[in-house]
């Protein structure tokens, strides 16, 4: 009997929005399904497209990149910065045949814990057809 | 027209006045296709030459120069000459965008692409058939003449110009010291038409094609040997040299990320192709010099292409044009395209 | 070979509800570097912290992670238990498996997972982590204060009483700002000079304050607790030292120019003095109006002629005057929206229609008429006055977006003087809304109504034209949904606020920046609002948001406070978690110096150089470099590669 499949999903969050947001769904026990591993980091601009790439080799069904709202950046502009670099990254990746749920960047401010619980239950209702992410997975 | 012989005068004059180092321009070479020049003595220039054959891009040979300057205890300041078409063009201004060079490290002496471009060698042996190519020239009115040991024949331009000359944005210099022959602009019509075909595929067809491509590489990384933009003394994509310097520390080399494997496996290729694709964007000028020189025949111009239709269409931003303007992913508008975005 | 210490707190049942603690502490045990790991009711009480002292000094631990609660809770408390045991402080780093684990996730089977890759991932980081030392530097204990308005009088008294030195520059010939050319000020109606020229008189006296009128701030460089300031002080022509005020000057003086502080009401000479009460209490020949000064060279003479103290100096030329100081105010105010945008209410082609600012003059007992509320056109007192609020305002497709905050309230104050001054007088104030939230606010604006018959009509206005000599007012009542057409004596523009000219100049120069509308823009709008975006230059005042006096005044000392926060400290600390070049591989391109938010990356030598102290380590530059070349330390992309690798592999 096969298990039905859950995807890994690999969070690059912000610590000043997207991380306090996630912080707040928790103190508000709100649920979601436990498919996301987090990475906190300073800011959404910092998110290089290789992180992207690594997590795909290294074999995330899904990569999230998720920073505060435009004009919200607690360093005023990186997630502008994040924004044009990662709008590439995302064309080039469905460009060569990637599913384009499996890259997905989203802003959710500290205080949408409700909107990152709903993000996460959407992206794993999205990978969850697609199956395994095989297609830039590293050969173990 | 270009006159060779003005080309050769004029590289002559800039060397018996010392204005430059050395010059490097193109010269005919063992084939179809001519060679690139060094010509350091006066009496050399009578070597140079222009014809549809000059495919290289002269802006490569930029970051030898560069490091030898910094090798050198007492370097040669003077400014190099480099024989510039549109694209080399460009690529000196990414250069100057990207402060690898001052505008005054280079003595650029322009020349209008004629018959729209230069050939592509497999386009052209396709129509010759058996006969065998000795010369090839600009014809009149956007033809391409190439004498063979069968005689003399000419084909339109359209048939035997490389593929990204017939999506070239600009098939004249946009940057010059001296311009040779006239600056003859045209327009293109389907700016990004190779990418069309692989931009209609389906998410599956497009994986099966690239998946077929990337499975061919053999990791020889001639496209980078060849790239104008290529002259990161370590490569993030392939850190093979972790020693950019005597001077680089163990600890130095322990902090660095290897973040592709050397061997040539589908998903390390992979990994490789979409650094290098990322890393050329706003950046590529579109020489086609990786997919002129893959071994395997990789349609590495068609990831780069891609990425240059996205600046353009996403954030309005054209590779090479101006050298006063930030690198692409060094500037943001507020209202960068975020519909991708929840 | 890395001896790393994991710590799992249970925080009671709130993690150990849904994640096996103790599987997760065994999991951890066996992973490549860890040389202890063990669980904990609760780590952060102080047997949880003493147990992980104990731990790092017996098993001689040179990293820590505790999987816990979220960082912001309890990072400090456990770098500084790792600190307690003689560890530094970054060789600590935590999990959060409670808030984005235990607390979202219902499953233990799944939850458990999650909480042993979350905490894989913080040993990877930690095992990476540099011991990193606090970085520091002096501080000059001085503020510089641009702006004489009454937040730049305020923020400069407060640093001054608190034993700071302050440079005050103002750009015009006298501080006070707008708040000197008010009547009276809302809700109390206390004049506004009497209240205003006694701080200005403070000012002036003040030991710890240099005064720098007639003065612009040229060039700043630098960074926090170590700005370089050049300022420029023009010429006065007149040395305040010698002049004594007698006036004669302007007696003789042939030219009339308008007059600023009257709003362009009245004429003033080119030898003038801005108000009697002005601070520094002296003349200016105004070079720009002088045409002896300016076209021939030749000045006229008259005004040296009748100084008796020989105070006009007609070479007095312009200084540059060089200060350090370690933070910046900058409190530069508000101008009134250009007028000659509103051409439907017939601004410039009415004498009668007015700006709040020149209504303001007209009440003022100091003002063109003497306090007496007369008209410009005819001098005749005004019987029926059109108050017009939201103009340029609130009016996101023509004009400016904001709501310009003051005007609900101004424009009662406004209705009600005018009703003071002309007791059988009827004012009528067309308005979008009424915003009067403030301390007696309110009420105040009631009284206009309820006292003061001021009769407030619901609605905007299309049209302001002349017929017979009087001002033919178009407008729609909302409420009533009727037409209006009121023929009035004068009408009144409540035009919005603008950031004051040069504002964007001086940000330039400043490196700080501007919000969409123009206004300077704060480090963050709610937790941050004194703040500018960079480090040690503060805000005050209508410079970054309209304002009333009350909040420019409160923000004023707040912006005080926080320069005296940094002017108090001999040494300024700062994170070290802060980008590094790697000098090896920078080319040199300058990207990293393109997007830094805080302008702490320069090139120097062909290579990137990161100020440490303008640094905030968001990382931004590391994502940019092709190369890798710079990176923020402790979080580099090797680490974020081993996380990448922890959280996914297995």
């Amino acid at each position: 009997m096969s298990q039905e499949f859950e995807p890994k999903i690999m969070a690059f969050i912000c610590k000043w929005c997207t991380s306090a947001g996630a912080d707040l769904a928790g103190v508000s026990r709100m649920e979601y399904p436990p498919n996301v591993i987090p990475i906190q980091v300073m800011c959404s601009g910092s998110i290089s497209p290789l992180y992207v790439f690594s997590a795909l080799s290294q074999g995330a069904d899904g990569v999230l990149v998720s920073g505060c709202h435009p004009g919200d950046c607690h360093y005023m502009k990186g997630n502008y910065f994040a924004r044009r670099r990662l709008a590439l990254v995302k064309k080039l990746l469905e460009y060569i045949g990637l599913e384009p749920e499996r890259f997905q960047m989203s802003w959710v401010s500290a205080t949408e814990g409700v909107k990152f619980t709903q993000i996460i239950k959407d992206l794993v209702k999205e990978l969850k057809p697609l199956g395994p992410q095989t297609k830039l997975r590293r050969n173990p | 027209m270009v006159s060779i012989a003005n080309l050769q005068a004029e590289v002559k004059k800039l060397l018996q006045e010392g204005k430059i180092k050395y010059f490097i321009g193109y010269e005919k070479g063992p084939g179809l296709l001519a060679r690139p020049a060094f010509i350091r003595k006066p009496e050399d220039a009578d070597r140079l030459t222009w014809s549809p054959g000059c495919v290289h891009n002269l802006a490569r040979f930029i970051q030898d120069e560069k490091r030898r300057r910094l090798r050198e205890k007492n370097p040669d300041l003077r400014p190099i000459g480099l024989m510039v078409k549109g694209c080399d063009s460009r690529a000196i201004n990414v250069l100057l965008q990207e402060k690898y060079i001052e505008r005054q490290d280079v003595f650029l002496l322009g020349v209008s692409c004629e018959a729209l471009g230069v050939v592509d060698e497999a386009k052209l042996n396709r129509l010759l058939d058996s006969a065998r190519p000795l010369k090839v020239e600009f014809g009149e009115k956007e033809t391409v003449k190439v004498l063979t040991d069968q005689g003399e024949k000419e084909f339109p331009a359209a048939e035997v110009l490389a593929d990204r000359c017939l999506e070239c944005p600009a098939n004249f210099p946009v940057v010059a010291d001296v311009l040779l022959g006239e600056k003859i602009k045209r327009t293109v019509s389907r700016p990004y038409q190779s990418i069309a075909a692989v931009e209609k595929m389906t998410v599956e067809e497009k994986w099966q094609f690239w998946q077929e491509q990337f499975s061919r590489c053999l990791r020889c990384y001639a496209c980078r040997s060849v790239c104008p933009m290529c002259y990161c003394d370590e490569c993030v994509a392939d850190s093979i040299a972790y020693a950019v310097t005597a001077e680089t520390t163990a600890e130095e080399k322990a902090q660095r990320a290897r973040w592709v494997k050397r061997n040539p496996e589908p998903a390390e290729n992979i990994f490789y192709h979409l650094v290098r694709a990322i890393h050329l964007a706003g950046r590529c000028v579109d020489c086609g010099e990786c997919e002129r020189v893959c071994p395997v025949g990789l349609p590495l111009r068609l990831l780069n292409k891609k990425l240059e239709k996205e600046a353009k269409e996403l954030f309005g931003y054209e590779v090479g044009f101006d050298p006063n303007l930030p690198p692409l992913i060094s500037c943001f508008r507020d209202n960068d395209p975020q519909d991708f975005i929840r | 070979m890395k001896r790393t210490g994991v710590f799992v707190c249970h925080c009671g049942i709130n993690i150990a509800g849904t994640v096996d603690v103790k599987k997760v502490a065994a999991e951890l045990a066996k992973h490549p570097g860890v040389a202890h790991a063990e669980d904990y009711v609760y780590m952060c009480s102080d047997p949880g912290q003493n147990l992980i002292i104990k731990a790092i000094k017996e098993k001689n631990l040179d990293s820590v992670v505790v999987a816990c609660c979220s960082p912001n809770l309890h990072e400090t408390t456990f770098r500084n238990a790792a600190k307690l045991a003689g560890l530094n402080p970054y060789r600590c780093e935590i999990a959060n498996i409670r808030e984005q684990c235990s607390w979202v996730h219902r499953e233990m089977s799944r939850a458990t997972p999650k909480a042993i890759r979350i905490t894989r991932s913080a040993v990877e980081r930690v095992k990476r982590n540099e011991a990193l030392e606090a970085v520091s530097v002096p501080v000059t204990k001085r503020a510089l204060v641009i702006g004489g308005g009454i937040a730049g009088i305020q923020a400069a008294l407060d640093l001054g009483n608190a034993g700071y030195e302050v440079v005050l520059v103002e750009k015009s010939p006298s501080i006070g700002g707008h708040m000197s050319q008010l009547s009276e000020t809302f809700p109390t109606l206390d004049c506004s000079q009497c209240i205003l020229t006694p701080k200005m008189v403070e000012v002036s006296k003040h030991p710890k304050i240099k005064l720098m009128a007639y003065s612009e701030v040229q060039e700043v460089s630098g960074y926090v607790g170590n700005f370089k300031v050049k300022i420029l002080k023009k010429p006065t022509y007149v040395d305040p030292d010698k002049c004594t005020l007698c006036d004669e000057c302007t007696k003789v003086c042939p030219v009339v120019v308008p007059n600023e502080f009257d709003t362009g009401l009245t004429g003033r000479r080119a030898i003038y003095i801005p108000f009697p009460q002005a601070i520094p209490a002296t003349y200016t020949l105004d070079d720009k109006a002088c045409p002896g000064m300016f076209d021939t060279a030749i000045a006229c003479g008259k005004c040296a002629d009748v100084c008796k103290p020989g105070a006009i100096n007609f070479d007095m030329k312009p200084e540059i005057v060089e200060v350090d100081v370690g933070a910046i105010i900058v409190a530069t105010g508000y101008d009134l929206y250009d007028k000659a945008l509103m051409a439907e209410y017939g601004y410039g082609k009415y004498p009668d229609v007015l700006d709040g600012l020149q209504f303001e003059r007209l009440l003022s007992a100091s003002g063109p008429t003497r306090g007496r509320l007369l008209r410009p056109s005819d001098k005749k007192e005004p019987k029926e006055v059109v108050f017009i609020q939201c103009v340029g305002s609130r009016d996101p497709e023509l004009h400016w977006p904001y709501c310009s905050k003051i005007c609900c309230m101004y424009t009662a104050k406004h209705a009600m003087l005018y009703k003071h001054h002309v007791h059988d007088g009827q004012a009528y104030v067309f308005y979008i809304d009424i915003r009067s939230g403030g301390k007696n606010y309110e009420e105040f604006v009631h009284r206009a109504v309820e006292e003061d018959g001021v009769l407030y009509l619901r609605g905007k206005v299309s049209r302001v034209f002349e017929n017979n000599g009087r001002l033919i007012v178009w407008g729609v009542d909302t409420l009533t949904g009727k037409q209006v057409e009121i023929a009035a004596d004068m009408v009144v523009l409540a035009m919005a606020i603008r950031p004051s000219r040069g504002t964007e100049e001086l940000a330039k120069k400043l490196k700080i920046a501007l919000d969409k509308d123009g206004f300077l823009a704060e480090a963050h709008p709610k937790l941050r609002p004194v703040e500018s975006m960079t480090s040690g230059i503060f805000l005050a005042g209508a410079a970054q948001a309209p304002k009333d006096i009350p909040e420019a005044v409160g923000q004023a000392s707040g912006a005080a406070a926080k320069a005296i926060a940094i002017l108090s400290q001999d040494r300024l600390f700062h994170s070290p978690t802060v980008a590094r070049v790697l000098r090896n591989l920078c080319t040199g391109c300058a990207m990293c110096v393109n997007v830094c938010p805080y302008e702490a990356i320069s090139l120097k030598e062909g290579k990137a150089e990161v100020n440490e102290i303008l640094c905030e380590g968001c990382g931004t530059c590391s994502a940019t470099c092709y190369r890798n070349a710079i990176q923020v330390k402790n979080l580099t992309p090797l680490h974020v590669q081993e996380m990448i690798i922890a959280s996914l592999g297995g």
